[in-house]
Formats: structure tokens, C-alpha cells, sequence
């Protein structure tokens, strides 16, 4: 049994060591994989005769394609890391300005008139997208896209699973209301309640893509990670969590619910909902997607760290307005 | 620092104190065009009507009713679809999804001099308030 320590680059978050901790575990005569995230090195026990160089390399190959490498010595450090910051916080910032700008301008306080037909239901959509509805639900997106792509390279995959289980559900589930009515509510204390969890979620992820956990000897708590697992790896999760937003608040969406609702029938419903589910694809689509094509730019750290800092504002706003929602604190902030 | 990171540092200051500026503000009662002008408060047969506009927002954001005298909140919507519909008023109990199109009377009762009514919508990004003396 020989123990052996290599230095491992690539490595920047606690899924990664996971990753790498399974991965090598599998290989024959590999045992007792230790990761180390602060001090950047991997030590294992192996059976095997290879030299340390070899076995380096033979290992490399197995994690590789996920941006991790093992070397004898240590490999010399990029600098690009820190000097993206203070970059990265203006363009986060003036993008959160933007949006604020926007949501008080009141341009989008268009009424809308008349019966709801699925071709209003994807207007309305449309204009919930970039509505105040944008920091919950699309904040959302953003953040998980961001560091899903961040983390792995087949990102396309979760990202079309979500989006097809948001669609499908929100068409199944409107059906649902047409027939059942109002069996199906979550109730509106409910429903603030989980968006409060999105914008927790979202600051969580929001520091993660910032770096603050890399800096320091804080990890987030390995649950999180192993969900991050599921959602990259597993079929299920991605297209639940899709599903899983035709709870979240968003005055749009339950607008359209209680139309759905009064419809009447299996049918309307579904058309309905699944004709607003498509009107919030285009913006959704462009940020999730948009995240994904950044991660294999040069440009990535830049836009993963402004993304962090819009996710992070963004879930801050929805973390008090949700709780103005609950009436714990006064509405300190009005649109 | 090198010049670089410091003109970035104050255009990130400059950028925090604006979205202060733009979130924090006090709401004023700044009506736009298209809105209909409303008459707030109307006292009919010794009830006193409020009337609350829903869309986009609610208008005005902030009322001024008399104590002392039992009072109704009319919460007005027209092609409403955002937000304001998912009204929660945390002092009377009261969570509802308004029409889209039409008129909701919701009782508030008889309230004291200092007291006020807030209602927010559902993810708390619209708010307004009777303030009653």
C-alpha cells in the first residue's frame, strides 16, 4: 500500500471534491481518495505499481473533462482570478440599477382587457418575464444556470430538462385547475412562504458564484451540493424543480392560475397556462442558456462573478419583499 | 490601487447610492397619465369608502381617512394582471386573488385615530396604506 499526495488545479467548490472523491474511487486499486479544497491537493492509498507521474497522468484523464487536473508538482497559479472583481461588482450593480430603473418606470403598466384567450396568456407571459416577476423567478434560473455551468461541462442537458418540465407542467397543472378549480392551491401564505426559500436559495448561490466561499474556510453544508449532483447527473431533478415553479410567487402566474381556474374545462386551462409558460421561455431561455454559452468563453469568471452580484441583489430584494409579503417587516422597498 | 481599481471603486459607489435612491424612496403619490383619477375618500350614508386603484401598483399609495367612522375598502382593478391582484391585507386577515376586471369591497371596520391599514401584494413589492385620523 503506498500513500501517495498529488496538487490538484481546477477545484473550486465542495461538489467538485465529491466528484473527484467518487470518480477516483471507482478506479481499481485506488482507495481511501482525500480531498483537500483549502490546501488544493488530493492524497490516496494505492495498491498499484505505477510511478506517482504515471499514475498522475492515468488519473488526470478520468477527471479531466470536468476542468480538474492532478500534477506531481505544483502548477503555477493563474492570476486572472482577483483582478475580475472589481469589475465584476459595477457591471452587477449597474444591471440591478437597470432593472430597478425599469420595473418603476411603469412602463409595463399596460392593462390588459377583454377575456383571456391563450394568445393574451402568452403576451401576458411575455410581460411577466420582465416584470418584477423576473427577480424570483428568473433570478432563479439565472443563479442555478450560472453555477450548474460553472461546475460541469454537459450544463445543456438540466437546463433543457427544467425548461421542458416548467412547460409540461405548467400546461398539465393549468389543465388541472380547469377541471378541479381551486382543489390545487397552495394557499397565498404558502406560496410567499417558498418564494422566501427561492431568494435564500438565491443569496446562497449568489455568494457561491461571487467566490466568498472559496476565499474562506466556509463551505456551504454538503446537502446542497449533493442536490447540485442530482440536478447535473439525473434526469428527475431538473424537470421537477421546472415543474416546481408554477408555485412560486409571482402575481402573473397566479393571475393567470385564477383565469385557468374559471375556465372551465381541462383543455382551456392547459392552453392558457402552457400559452404563458411559453411567453416566460424566450427571457428564461436566454438566461439560462446565456449562462451556459458564457461558461466556455474567456470571458467566464467576469460573468460568473457579475452574475453572483445580480443574483445576490436580486435575492436580497426578494428575501424582504417576501417578507413584507408575510407582513413580519414593513414593505421597506416599493416598485 | 492602480488608477483603474479606483475609478472602478467610485463608479461602485456612485451605482450603491442610486439603487438606494431608487429602492428606498418614499412612496409619493405620483399618478400617471393613463390612470383615472379616483376620489379617494367618500363618506355615503355614514360609511366611509376608500377606493384603491390595482394595477401596476397600487394608487394612490397613501390615503388619509377619518377615525371613527365604519369604513370600506374598494379596491378597484381594471385589466389588472401583475401583482396588485394578490392582495394581502395583514390587519383584517385578509388574502385574496381580486378579479382582473371589476370592484372588490372588503370591510375594514371602525378604526381609532393613529391606526392604519397596509395592504402589500403577494411578494411584497407593492404596497399602500390608510393612514386614519
Amino acid at each position: 500500500m503506498k500513500d501517495y499526495t498529488f496538487h490538484v488545479s481546477g477545484t473550486h467548490c465542495a461538489s467538485c471534491k465529491i466528484f473527484i472523491e467518487d470518480t477516483l474511487t471507482e478506479q481499481t486499486g485506488i482507495s481511501h481518495v482525500c480531498v483537500d479544497l483549502k490546501h488544493k491537493t488530493v492524497s490516496l492509498e494505492t495498491t498499484l505499481d505505477e510511478t506517482q507521474g504515471e499514475l498522475a497522468e492515468r488519473l488526470t484523464a478520468t477527471i479531466q473533462q470536468n476542468g480538474y487536473a492532478l500534477s506531481v508538482l505544483e502548477p503555477v497559479e493563474k492570476k486572472q482570478g482577483d483582478g475580475v472583481v472589481w469589475l465584476a461588482v459595477p457591471i452587477g450593480l449597474a444591471v440591478l440599477a437597470l432593472f430597478f430603473l425599469f420595473q418603476k418606470s411603469g412602463i409595463l403598466n399596460i392593462g390588459l382587457g377583454g377575456t383571456v384567450t391563450p394568445v393574451t396568456a402568452l403576451i401576458i407571459g411575455l410581460i411577466a418575464s420582465v416584470s418584477s416577476c423576473l427577480a424570483v423567478v428568473g433570478g432563479l434560473v439565472l443563479s442555478l444556470s450560472a453555477t450548474i455551468s460553472r461546475d460541469s461541462q454537459n450544463d445543456t442537458r438540466p437546463i433543457l430538462l427544467f425548461h421542458g418540465g416548467r412547460l409540461l407542467g405548467f400546461a398539465v397543472l393549468g389543465g388541472i385547475l380547469g377541471v378541479i378549480g381551486g382543489a390545487l392551491s397552495i394557499g397565498l401564505t404558502a406560496t410567499t412562504l417558498l418564494g422566501l426559500l427561492a431568494s435564500v436559495v438565491m443569496i446562497l448561490l449568489g455568494l457561491n458564484l461571487v467566490g466568498i466561499f472559496e476565499k474562506s474556510t466556509l463551505t456551504l453544508p454538503l446537502g446542497i451540493f449533493k442536490f447540485f449532483r442530482s440536478m447535473e447527473h439525473t434526469t428527475l431533478a431538473p424537470f421537477l424543480l421546472g415543474v416546481g415553479t408554477f408555485f412560486l410567487p409571482c402575481g402573473f402566474t397566479q393571475a393567470m392560475q385564477v383565469t385557468a381556474l374559471s375556465s372551465g374545462s381541462f383543455l382551456s386551462g392547459l392552453l392558457i397556462m402552457g400559452a404563458f409558460a411559453i411567453g416566460t421561455l424566450p427571457m428564461l431561455a436566454l438566461l439560462s442558456f446565456g449562462s451556459a454559452s458564457f461558461a466556455q468563453s474567456k470571458h467566464a469568471p467576469l460573468f460568473f462573478k457579475s452574475a453572483g452580484v445580480v443574483v445576490l441583489g436580486l435575492g436580497s430584494f426578494a428575501f424582504l419583499a417576501g417578507l413584507a409579503g408575510l407582513g413580519i417587516i414593513n414593505p421597506l422597498i416599493t416598485l | 490601487m492602480e488608477a483603474k481599481k479606483i475609478a472602478l471603486a467610485i463608479v461602485t459607489f456612485a451605482l450603491v447610492v442610486c439603487i438606494a435612491i431608487i429602492i428606498l424612496r418614499a412612496p409619493t403619490n405620483t399618478v400617471s397619465p393613463e390612470v383615472q383619477q379616483v376620489d379617494a375618500v367618500v363618506v355615503k350614508d355614514g360609511i366611509q369608502y376608500v377606493t384603491i386603484l390595482a394595477r401596476g401598483g397600487y394608487t394612490p399609495k397613501i390615503s388619509s381617512a377619518e377615525a371613527n367612522v365604519p369604513t370600506k375598502l374598494i379596491m378597484q382593478t381594471d385589466g389588472t394582471y401583475d401583482c396588485s391582484l394578490s392582495l394581502v391585507i395583514q390587519a383584517i386577515g385578509y388574502q385574496k386573488i381580486l378579479p382582473s376586471t371589476g370592484e372588490e369591497v372588503i370591510d375594514l371596520g371602525t378604526l381609532t385615530s393613529g391606526q392604519s391599514i397596509r395592504g402589500v401584494c403577494s411578494m411584497g413589492m407593492y404596497s399602500f396604506v390608510i393612514n386614519f385620523t
